[in-house]
């Protein structure tokens, strides 16, 4: 295995651990802002390390660019829709409901 | 086993539990969850068992089942307009004449 | 042997997936479910060469019936919130024996197909090397326009005869699926104002490349779909009553354009949809993702028109 493939690797797995403690803080936290906050900020991280590992295995500037911009466009979708779900949660929280 | 028998298999699995759901969900909408399962497994098990011809995939099939796909779609969208409409004549979304009794 | 155990896993996230949409508790938790069911098919669909298939599924039968639906769900809640309450399941003493015996007879049909010595002039083999002079490098979509026109036409057809039927059956909606007059949410613009763009441009990639790559008329008019879904959900565009003329001329384009095509080359001798060259297949994709993406927006909206709404 080359350099290249070892550090894709480590990447990879450093990406793959990331999404599992979001996954956990997903299902073990107690509320909708704990949870949201796990889910958006760990997978976020681990999105961008799996592109960066795929990039670097995929070996062209093309592919890489790909890759940023899925990584860009996940995080865009992740931040607005956790801004939504916690506007959503706040409003029914303020309105007597419970999350 | 190769992943060709491995995929027909799964098509198995999947037409029964999509039959399995047909049978024991009373909500029109669980129904049609299972009617798409099942359509699945056939899309499934039509391409998985076709060869492929000099490494590439078989392209009838595979086009058969994108048209399947769309229809697939259109069908649904059909009969989720039925059972909003159903619900909101007759009050419950399934066919049974007293939803809480079992036979 | 990784393959196999990447497959291993694909099959049997499917089964499960599958079992829980069918037996969980929660409708919601279904719809939820079976959209993830749709994506792990993508996967599956990848992974048995059939890259066509990946994107029908992750756009067509993950997203479009997902979103549909959910929306369908919405309009049972409005009419009486304790929807997901129902007694889901009922007893029944055949279901497990029929069930098993349907998935055995599928598994016994397919094994004998997968053991059956190859004809080596199957329509496949003919279709490929046919294809190779036609100058369509994706051998689906040559499939789907040079040799199953008819098919292909038909289901257009379909999708309109789905729409005029749910319209039919459903009537105007009162009680119309946006709430209007919501105030919007700032971050909501901003998204929309880079991702549908975004999205065109990926349609019209799809649309350009389905001659060659993965893709075509059908994962393109999704994928447009999906942007006006958002900009229904979002307030932009809001559910019309009547049906005015360009949504009207949105839906029929496809049909009508591939017909007309189809029928004015019989005028120069040849056979019925006998397609004259690639501009004919660009002009029909071009045409059929347009109507594709309106059908499929307005069944979402559950209406028979659009109107621009308020920002």
């Amino acid at each position: 295995m080359s350099t290249t493939e070892v550090l894709a690797a480590a990447l990879l797995l450093a990406g793959g651990l990331f999404y599992l403690a979001g996954t956990v803080g997903l299902l073990r936290f107690p509320d909708v802002y704990s949870r949201l906050h796990a889910l958006t900020k760990a997978d976020n991280l681990g999105l961008l390390l799996v592109c960066s590992g795929l990039s670097l295995l995929a070996g062209s500037w093309r592919a890489a660019a790909l890759l940023g911009t899925i990584w860009l466009l996940g995080l865009l979708a992740a931040t607005v829709s956790a801004h939504l779900i916690a506007r959503h949660a706040r409003a029914r929280h303020f309105n007597g409901g419970e999350q | 086993m190769s992943s060709t028998a491995l995929y027909v298999l799964v098509a198995a699995g999947l037409f029964g539990i999509g039959v399995y759901g047909l049978i024991i969900a009373s909500h029109l909408l669980r129904k049609l969850f299972a009617i798409n399962i099942m359509g699945n497994a056939i899309f499934v098990l039509m391409v998985a068992a076709s060869a492929p011809l000099d490494g590439r995939p078989d392209a009838v099939p595979q086009a058969l089942v994108l048209t399947g796909i769309v229809i697939a779609v259109s069908a649904t969208a059909f009969a989720l307009a039925l059972m909003v409409q159903l619900y909101r004549v007759t009050g419950q979304a399934s066919l049974e004449e007293d939803p809480t009794e079992d036979d | 042997m990784t393959d196999l155990a990447v497959d291993v896993l694909i099959g049997a996230g499917l089964l499960a997936l599958a079992w829980q949409t069918i037996i969980g508790k929660s409708l919601f938790r279904g719809i939820v479910l079976f959209v993830v069911f749709g994506l792990t098919m993508a996967l599956a669909w990848a992974r048995m060469g059939a890259p066509d298939l990946a994107l029908a599924e992750a756009a067509i039968g993950a997203g479009v019936t997902g979103a549909l639906m959910l929306v369908a769900f919405r309009r049972l809640v409005r009419i009486r919130p304790e929807q997901s309450a129902q007694p889901a399941l009922r007893r029944s003493r055949l279901a497990l024996p029929v069930a098993v015996l349907a998935g055995s007879l599928v598994a016994v049909i397919g094994l004998a197909v997968v053991a059956v010595e190859r004809d080596p002039a199957v329509a496949g083999q003919a279709v490929a090397q046919a294809l190779t002079d036609s100058g369509l490098g994706n051998p689906i979509t040559g499939v789907l326009l040079l040799y199953r026109n008819l098919d292909t036409l038909l289901e257009v057809a379909v999708l309109l005869a789905a729409f005029l039927a749910a319209r039919t059956v459903f009537g105007e909606d009162e009680a119309r699926s946006p709430t209007p007059s919501r105030r919007e949410v700032p971050l909501v613009g901003a998204l929309l104002a880079i991702i549908v763009p975004l999205t065109i441009l990926i349609a019209t990639h799809l649309l350009l490349a389905g001659s060659r790559e993965p893709g075509g008329a059908f994962q393109a008019g999704a994928v447009l779909a999906a942007s006006g879904v958002l900009l229904v959900l979002a307030g932009r565009l809001q559910p019309a009553a009547g049906l005015s003329s360009w949504p009207a001329l949105g839906l029929t384009l496809g049909l009508m354009l591939f017909s007309l095509i189809g029928l004015a080359v019989m005028a120069f001798g040849a056979p019925l949809l006998a397609l004259p060259g690639l501009w004919a297949v660009y002009l029909i994709e071009t045409a059929m993702m347009l109507s594709i993406a309106m059908t499929l927006v307005l069944l979402f909206a559950g209406a028979s028109g659009l109107r621009r709404g308020s920002p």
